[in-house]
C-alpha cells in the first residue's frame, strides 16, 4: 500500500525556520506580551508559543521519526484551517521576537507560514484576499486611480522632475491621509530641499502582500518592487525619504530580498532626515506647540528596523512641547493593532488592540498621541473614538513639525 | 583496579564495563540517527526566503552559514558576542526574568560541568587502563591515576551536583506551584524535567551508597555498582539518545537559532 502524503508541506519555509520550531523552550514570555492574544480575551490559539507548537507537531506528524517509519499521520483539515485563522490574527508586530529567549525570528516565521498556507489554498484571511487584485489592477490597495496620488497637491507645492532626494509618499498618505503627504511636501519646500516624487508611477510598496503571505503570487510584489526601484533610479534619486513606516520597512528589508539586489539608493525615514537638519541648526521654528505629547513607536519603524531616537529627538526639539513617554515604548512598545493585514482581515481585533494602546496614552495625560506612520494613526484614531477620548489628538510627527514651522495645512483634503 | 567502582567489584566487572560501552555506543548511535532525521526535516526547507524547498541534508548548514554571514538591520552583533553573552551567559533569559535565568543557568552550568567531569574521568580511566596493558601507566603523571583523579573531582562534583539540584528544585516548584506555568505544562515539558530529576537524584544516590553519606539512605554498599550503572545508563539514554526526539533538542536548536539570528531582535 502506498504511503499517505504528508498533510502539510514546507513551501516558503527556510531550513533555519524549520529548526527554529524545535528551539522554542515554551518559556511563555511571548504569551505575556502578545497584543492580539491580550485583545482577544487570551484566546490560547493566538499565543505565539502555541502556534509554534502546533506547526512543530504538523511537521513531526509529516516528516518526523514516526512518519519516516510508518508514513505520515493525517492532520485533520479543520486543524489546519483553525491554525490558518490563528496565524492571521497576528499584527506581525514582532514583540514575540523581541522577548523570545530562543531568539526565534517570529515575524519572518509567521509570514512564511502564511505564504505556505496561501500556496496550500488556506490563506489569506477575509478581505485580505482582495489585496492582490487591487494592487495588481490599481497599483494601490484603495481602488483609487493611481493618477490621483499627487495631482491634488495645491499649486504652491514644488516637486522637481528629477532630484537627488525623492519622497516616496506611499498609498495611505497620498490617497487617504493626504494631510501627511501635504505636510511632508511643504516642510521640504520650506527648508529649500529640492525633491522629486514618482507620482502616478509609484506602485504599492508591497507591504500588504508580503505581510499576508501573498507576495509570491504572479511575482507581483517582486515585479512592483523592481518597477519602483527602476522608477526611483530614473528620477536620479540618491536618497529616498519615507513618512510611512510600512513603506520604509518594505523598501529597506523586503525590496532587496525580493529582487535579490542591494538598493541603488539610501533609504531614510523623514524623522531621521529632520533630526539631521535639526542637529545642523537648519530648521527654524516659528510657532510654539504648547501641548503635552507622547509618541507611539510604529512596529515597522521601531522594532523591525531600530529607529527609536529620531522621532523623539524631533518632537523634543519643537518649542513648547512637553514630551512624555508611555509605559511601554521602543522595543517593548505595544502595537497599534493595524499591521499584518489585521486591520483589513480582522478589524474588531485591530480595534481591540488600538483601544489598549490609546489607554496607554491616556495614562500619561498627553494632549497628543503622535506617531510616524499613517496606518498607526488611522487605527489609533479609531481606538481613540472607540474609547470616547475626544480630548486626545492623534497626529503624525511630521504634521506637528509643519505646524511648528508655521506651515498652514488648513487646505489639506479631508481624511 | 581503576575501573572497579565504575564497573563493579567482582568478576562481573568486565561484563559491566562492556555493557556500559555498548549502551554508550548505542546511545550515540541513536543520537546520530535522530539528528540525521532532524537535519533531513530541517532540510525540507529552503536556503532563502521565497525559494523552493531543497530536501538535501546540507540545506540546513548552508542556510545557517548564509544567514550568519548576512548583514542584519537591527542587532548585527558578532558571533563571539552571541556565543559568550547569549549562548553561554544566556542574557536573553536574564533580561526577561532573573529568577528563570538563575534556574536555567544553574541547570546549564551544573549539567555541563558534570558532563565535562564525567567525560574527563572516563578518559583518565581509559588512558590508565590502556597504559596498564601497554606498560606505560607508571610513567603517567600522578593525577592521571584514576583513584587520585576521582578524589580531585570529588569536591567540584559535589558543588556542581548541588548547583544542578538547586535549578531542578526551582523548575519543579514553578511547574507545580505557579498557576500559569502549571496550566501551560504539557508532556513535552514534563518529560524533560522528570528525566533531569531522575538522572540527578540517581547520581546522588549512587554516590551516597558508595561513600556512605546522607544520599545513600543507609543502603548496603554492594548496591553501589548497580546504582551507579543505573545512573550511567539512564544518563546516556536521556542525555544523549533522547535529545533529538524530545524537548532536549533545545540544547542544540537554541544556540543555533541564536547564531542564525545574531543574538535575536
Amino acid at each position: 500500500m502506498a504511503k499517505r502524503e504528508p498533510s502539510v508541506n514546507t513551501q516558503n519555509l527556510t531550513a533555519v525556520q524549520l529548526m527554529e520550531l524545535d528551539s522554542c523552550s515554551r518559556c511563555g514570555e511571548c504569551v505575556n506580551w502578545c497584543p492580539t492574544y491580550d485583545a482577544s480575551g487570551q484566546d490560547p490559539g493566538l499565543a505565539p508559543r502555541d502556534k509554534i507548537l502546533r506547526w512543530r507537531e504538523f511537521m513531526n506528524k509529516s516528516y518526523g521519526l514516526r512518519a519516516r517509519l510508518f508514513g505520515p499521520k493525517e492532520i485533520p483539515e479543520e486543524d489546519i484551517e483553525k491554525f490558518k485563522d490563528d496565524v492571521y490574527k497576528c499584527t506581525t508586530c514582532g514583540m514575540c521576537a523581541t522577548v523570545c529567549e530562543s531568539a526565534i525570528n517570529t515575524v519572518e516565521l509567521w509570514e512564511s507560514m502564511r505564504a505556505n498556507l496561501v500556496k496550500r489554498g488556506n490563506g489569506p484571511y477575509g478581505k485580505q484576499g482582495a489585496f492582490l487584485k487591487l494592487i495588481g489592477e490599481y497599483k494601490n490597495p484603495y481602488m483609487a486611480n493611481n493618477a490621483d496620488r499627487v495631482n491634488w497637491f495645491p499649486k504652491d507645492i514644488k516637486v522637481e522632475d528629477k532630484a537627488e532626494i525623492l519622497y516616496f509618499g506611499g498609498c495611505t498618505a497620498e490617497l487617504k491621509q493626504r494631510k501627511l503627504a501635504l505636510a511632508t511636501a511643504r516642510v521640504l519646500n520650506k527648508l529649500g530641499i529640492k525633491f522629486t516624487m514618482l507620482g502616478e508611477n509609484e506602485i504599492c510598496c508591497g507591504s500588504a502582500l508580503i505581510r499576508t503571505g501573498q507576495y509570491f503570487i504572479n511575482d507581483t510584489a517582486k515585479v512592483n518592487a523592481q518597477k519602483n526601484i527602476d522608477n526611483i533610479k530614473a528620477k536620479g534619486a540618491k536618497t529616498v525619504l519615507y513618512a510611512c513606516a510600512g513603506c520604509f520597512r518594505a523598501s529597506m528589508i523586503d525590496w532587496p530580498r525580493l529582487t535579490g539586489k542591494k538598493l541603488p539608493f539610501k533609504v531614510v525615514h523623514i524623522t531621521q532626515f529632520l533630526e539631521g537638519l535639526i542637529e545642523k541648526g537648519d530648521i527654524h521654528w516659528e510657532k510654539s506647540i504648547d501641548k503635552k505629547v507622547t509618541y507611539h513607536d510604529p512596529c515597522h519603524l521601531g522594532r523591525h528596523v531600530g529607529v527609536f531616537e529620531a522621532p523623539r529627538a524631533v518632537l523634543k526639539s519643537i518649542p513648547g512641547i512637553e514630551f512624555v513617554e508611555m509605559e511601554r515604548i521602543e522595543e517593548n512598545q505595544r502595537c497599534c493593532g493595524a499591521g499584518g493585514g489585521v486591520k483589513a482581515g480582522v478589524p474588531d481585533l485591530a480595534l481591540g488592540v488600538a483601544k489598549t494602546r490609546v489607554e496607554d496614552a491616556l495614562q500619561t495625560e498627553a494632549d497628543v498621541l503622535s506617531s510616524a506612520c499613517p496606518f498607526c494613526k488611522r487605527n489609533l484614531s479609531d481606538g481613540r473614538d472607540a474609547v470616547g477620548a475626544k480630548q486626545l489628538e492623534v497626529e503624525d510627527v511630521v504634521v506637528l513639525v509643519a505646524e511648528a514651522m508655521g506651515i498652514d495645512l488648513s487646505d489639506a483634503p479631508k481624511e | 583496579m581503576s575501573m572497579e567502582y565504575f564497573a563493579g567489584v567482582s568478576d562481573a566487572l568486565r561484563l559491566t564495563f562492556v555493557q556500559v560501552m555498548i549502551m554508550a555506543s548505542l546511545s550515540i548511535g541513536i543520537f546520530f540517527i535522530g539528528m540525521y532525521i532532524n537535519l533531513k526535516k530541517w532540510g525540507m526547507g529552503s536556503t532563502g526566503y521565497g525559494l523552493a524547498p531543497s530536501g538535501s541534508i546540507l540545506t540546513f548548514p548552508r542556510m545557517l552559514a548564509q544567514q550568519m554571514s548576512e548583514h542584519a538591520h537591527v542587532h548585527n552583533q558578532s558571533v563571539l558576542e552571541t556565543f559568550v553573552l547569549d549562548i553561554l551567559f544566556q542574557r536573553r533569559i536574564l533580561r526577561r526574568s532573573p529568577l528563570r535565568w538563575f534556574m536555567h543557568f544553574t541547570i546549564f552550568v551544573g549539567w555541563m560541568v558534570l558532563f565535562a567531569m564525567s567525560l574527563a574521568m572516563f578518559l583518565v580511566e581509559m588512558i590508565y587502563m590502556i597504559g596498564e596493558k601497554a606498560g606505560y601507566a607508571h610513567s603517567l603523571p600522578e593525577f592521571m591515576n584514576p583513584e587520585i583523579f576521582r578524589e580531585i573531582l570529588s569536591v567540584p562534583n559535589d558543588i556542581f551536583s548541588y548547583i544542578l539540584l538547586t535549578g531542578i528544585i526551582i523548575a519543579i516548584y514553578r511547574r507545580l506551584f505557579v498557576a500559569k506555568m502549571r496550566e501551560s505544562t504539557i508532556a513535552y515539558d514534563s518529560i524533560l524535567l522528570i528525566g533531569l530529576t531522575v538522572i540527578t537524584v540517581s547520581g546522588f544516590i549512587a554516590d551516597g551508597i558508595r561513600t556512605g553519606r546522607f544520599w545513600g539512605f543507609d543502603m548496603p554498599v554492594e548496591w553501589a555498582p548497580p546504582a551507579s550503572l543505573f545512573h550511567v545508563i539512564i544518563s546516556l539514554l536521556f542525555c544523549i539518545a533522547y535529545i533529538p526526539f524530545s524537548k532536549y533538542i533545545h540544547m542544540i536548536a537554541i544556540p543555533l537559532a541564536l547564531l542564525a539570528n545574531k543574538g535575536g531582535e
